[in-house]
């Protein structure tokens, strides 16, 4: 059971990312909450590759540890990472436009196109 | 190539189609030419009737709106389309709302059925 | 070295190449940068050509980046394929063809429409980036490769919407298709993570070999079928498309139609290759029939009350994806069963599949059409728009073509595959076709009305000055409705020689698999 924490970490923080979307109206607050979504899938694929007892997973100048931790799930969330770094810096200079534009960050104000 | 498709029910053809249509299109032209051509153009004979009013100059008084265009059927469903212009409310948090309601109702779903 | 080995990694390179070297060229001047867009978008329309030549002459053809030979899929003994391969089947040729022609008319039309604008260099930059993540997304065999080009179709695309940074309209489109975007994709790489997790491989078609329901399976299917639905817009998650795609510029709302396409792909490639035969329970197929009912339904209501033309497109969008949503579900419904298949089944996947590829063209078309009247006259909302078929005469006979074509009017390439997907969902239950028929009726009366407003009429004095588009916008335009008239006019050959091939290697899932894991070495 202990060996599960991490996903239970995983999904406490996705609820939480998810309820932030909804329940705040700020639209920089929308945007930390999705950033906070992308961190719990990120911590979600790290746990996945651990195996117990593993060391990292660099073959050379080992030493004696003969068990390894995954390397796919790592590069897997590095790559995560970056996107979801490129996709936060667009969204918050969207969200740095709209304040131009529009005047207000209030995501039930910004509704031109409706209908 | 001039094939026709075969659905599992019926076939379609599309040169036969084309053909009627030419043979349709010949007789509405032959109908067509029937008419007289000894009307005078440019003078009263060539105006549009427009219930004996007027007819203005500029073509904007004279056409029908494109949001009138169908105001009988939205009046019809006038219902239908407040519920549905409701829901279309434009505020993004109600967007993902609908994408996270209908992703967790097919996840709930799909684990009892 | 035989150039028809690596057309799989050719035709991502060459727009990637092509997205680099963009700002570098513009340096040389407007004529350079639009000359850079319009020769690539020409070599990846040929590169996808002579790649669908060779796959359906061939068989499935599968490429492994970064591996010693360009098939060696199991190396030296190993029993899982290790890198990332690139598998293209008729299935995915087909989607890249299509997605090739789309985006070489939009960048010819894109030539002249964004003559007005400054930071153009930018706009070819990731117009090309746009079209590598959507080629990318229908030729990879790895899902995880798949989610990487789904963000980079995405990323581009946030960029290319927003690309009129004054217009306010366009940067709430573009900040509403960015948040449902990353929420959706998140929930994909979990997918992703949840099925690397309990089989350890990333390949499709490994995963699709070994594949067993349970519940993690389970859950991993939803979301992935939920996000993809989302993507391509079907109905309680397509809210984000009418506003994106009427904010966008015009070549890329073109190119845009082919994007949402490649997430379709993607939602039958996990449905029909990787899950297949192991599905199980019919809850998905229904789901995916339910979506494709309420798209049809509810986008063509909302389409009938619009003003404004680009919009009044995107909620029709909606519409016909509910279509293809339609004919592919009814398809997987039957899947299993070898009498119903014969009997219904293969049609709907074949009225599917045709459907995708008339959507394409005449969406396209349509949207090119609106950009014209847009760029002659200034004007989107069809209550200030009259009389333009005296001026703009071309632009008026395709979009008769293309409004026809949608509408489902015989003789046009809309009405075979519309009759192909009423016959064989009539088979499964009535109310499919009277729900697809009435949505067929609604779509005409709501092009008849765009037609009436826009371009029949009296001249109005305010337009009494507008001229035909300029001689590149009308090129573009002209390739489509090439297709269209194409697929119009020889139909059993489009059916025999680009869906069939298509809709076979769909349901062969068996084949999918036996190209990996029995091939290389």
């Amino acid at each position: 059971m202990i060996g599960n924490a991490p996903f239970f970490a995983v999904g406490v923080l996705f609820l939480m990312g998810l309820l932030g979307i909804f329940m705040t109206k700020n639209l920089i607050k929308i945007a930390i909450a999705v950033t906070i979504l992308g961190s719990s899938v990120n911590i979600f694929l790290v746990a996945l590759g651990y195996r117990t007892g593993g060391t990292i997973p660099v073959h050379f100048l080992a030493g004696e540890g003969t068990t390894m931790v995954m390397p796919t799930p790592q590069a897997m969330t590095l790559t995560a990472i970056v996107i979801a770094l490129a996709t936060t810096a667009l969204l918050l200079s969207l969200i740095m436009l709209v304040w131009r534009h529009y005047g207000t960050i209030d995501v039930d104000e910004i509704r031109r196109l409706r209908g | 190539m001039w094939g026709k498709v075969y659905t599992g029910f019926g076939y379609w053809d599309a040169s036969a189609w084309i053909l009627f249509f030419f043979i349709a299109a010949f007789f509405t032209l032959w109908l067509r030419s029937q008419g007289r051509s000894d009307y005078k153009k440019g003078t009263e004979q060539d105006e549009i009737y427009w219930s004996g009013n007027e007819v203005p100059e500029d073509g904007e008084d004279i056409t029908v709106p494109a949001s009138s265009a169908y105001w009988g059927f939205r009046k019809a469903l006038e219902p239908f389309y407040r519920g549905l212009l409701g829901i279309h409310t434009g505020i993004a948090t109600d967007i993902v709302g609908y994408y996270v309601m209908t992703v967790a109702f097919l996840a709930v779903f799909i684990l009892l059925v | 070295m035989n150039w028809n080995d690596h057309l799989p990694a050719l035709i991502l390179i060459i727009p990637l190449f092509g997205a680099f070297i963009a700002p570098i060229c513009s340096l040389g001047g407007k004529t350079a940068r639009n000359f850079l867009l319009v020769v690539i978008s020409f070599i990846t329309l040929i590169v996808a050509f002579m790649l669908w030549r060779h796959v359906l002459a061939n068989g499935i053809s599968y490429y492994v980046m970064g591996g010693d030979k360009f098939n060696l899929s199991l190396p030296s003994g190993m029993a899982l394929p290790v890198r990332i391969i690139l598998e293209v089947d008729a299935f995915s040729a087909f989607m890249a063809l299509c997605g090739a022609i789309v985006s070489f008319a939009g960048a010819l039309f894109s030539v002249n429409y964004m003559n007005r604008f400054s930071g153009m260099g930018r706009f070819v930059s990731l117009y090309c980036l746009l079209t590598t993540g959507m080629l990318g997304m229908m030729v990879t065999g790895d899902i995880f490769n798949f989610f990487i080009f789904i963000e980079i179709s995405s990323i581009a695309s946030f960029g290319l919407i927003a690309f009129w940074r004054d217009k306010p309209t366009a940067i709430e489109a573009s900040f509403k298709y960015a948040l449902i975007s990353q929420v959706g994709s998140m929930l994909i790489l979990i997918a992703a993570g949840t099925l690397y997790g309990k089989y350890n491989m990333l390949n499709m078609a490994a995963i699709g070999s070994v594949l067993k329901m349970g519940t993690m399976e389970k859950l991993a299917l939803v979301f992935l079928v939920g996000s993809l639905a989302m993507k391509c817009g079907s109905f309680p998650m397509h809210m984000w498309l009418p506003d994106a795609y009427a904010e966008a510029p015009t070549g890329v709302t073109c190119l845009l139609v082919a994007v949402s396409q490649a997430s379709l792909y993607g939602l039958m490639r996990v449905c029909y290759s990787i899950y297949g035969a192991a599905m199980g329970s019919s809850f998905i197929p229904w789901m995916i029939i339910v979506f494709g009912l309420a798209s049809m339904f509810f986008g063509v209501s909302m389409a009938v009350v619009q003003h404004d033309i680009k919009r009044l497109m995107g909620y029709h969008s909606v519409s016909q994806v509910g279509y293809m949503l339609l004919g592919l579900g009814v398809g997987l419904l039957v899947l299993d069963d070898a009498r119903a298949m014969a009997d219904y089944g293969f049609t709907a996947i074949k009225g599917g599949v045709f459907h995708i590829f008339n959507y394409t063209m005449y969406k396209a078309l349509l949207f090119l059409t609106a950009g014209a009247i847009y760029y002659a006259t200034g004007k989107r909302d069809l209550n200030e728009m009259g009389g333009l078929a005296r001026r703009m005469p071309y632009t008026t006979f395709m979009f008769v073509i293309a409004a026809a074509a949608i509408s489902g009017l015989p003789p046009f390439n809309g009405f075979v595959s519309k009759l192909l997907i009423y016959e064989s969902s009539f088979a499964v239950h009535p109310f499919l076709a009277v729900v697809a028929l009435v949505t067929s009726v609604l779509t005409l009366a709501s092009f008849v009305k765009v037609f009436q407003t826009a371009f029949l009429g009296p001249e109005k004095n305010s337009l009494a000055k507008i001229q035909e588009v300029p001689a590149a916008m009308l090129i573009g335009m002209a390739v489509l409705t090439a297709a269209i008239l194409g697929a119009s006019l020889f139909p059993s050959w489009t059916l025999s020689t680009l869906v069939e091939p298509a809709a076979r290697a769909l349901v062969d899932q068996s084949g999918y698999i036996g190209a990996i894991l029995g091939g290389g070495m």
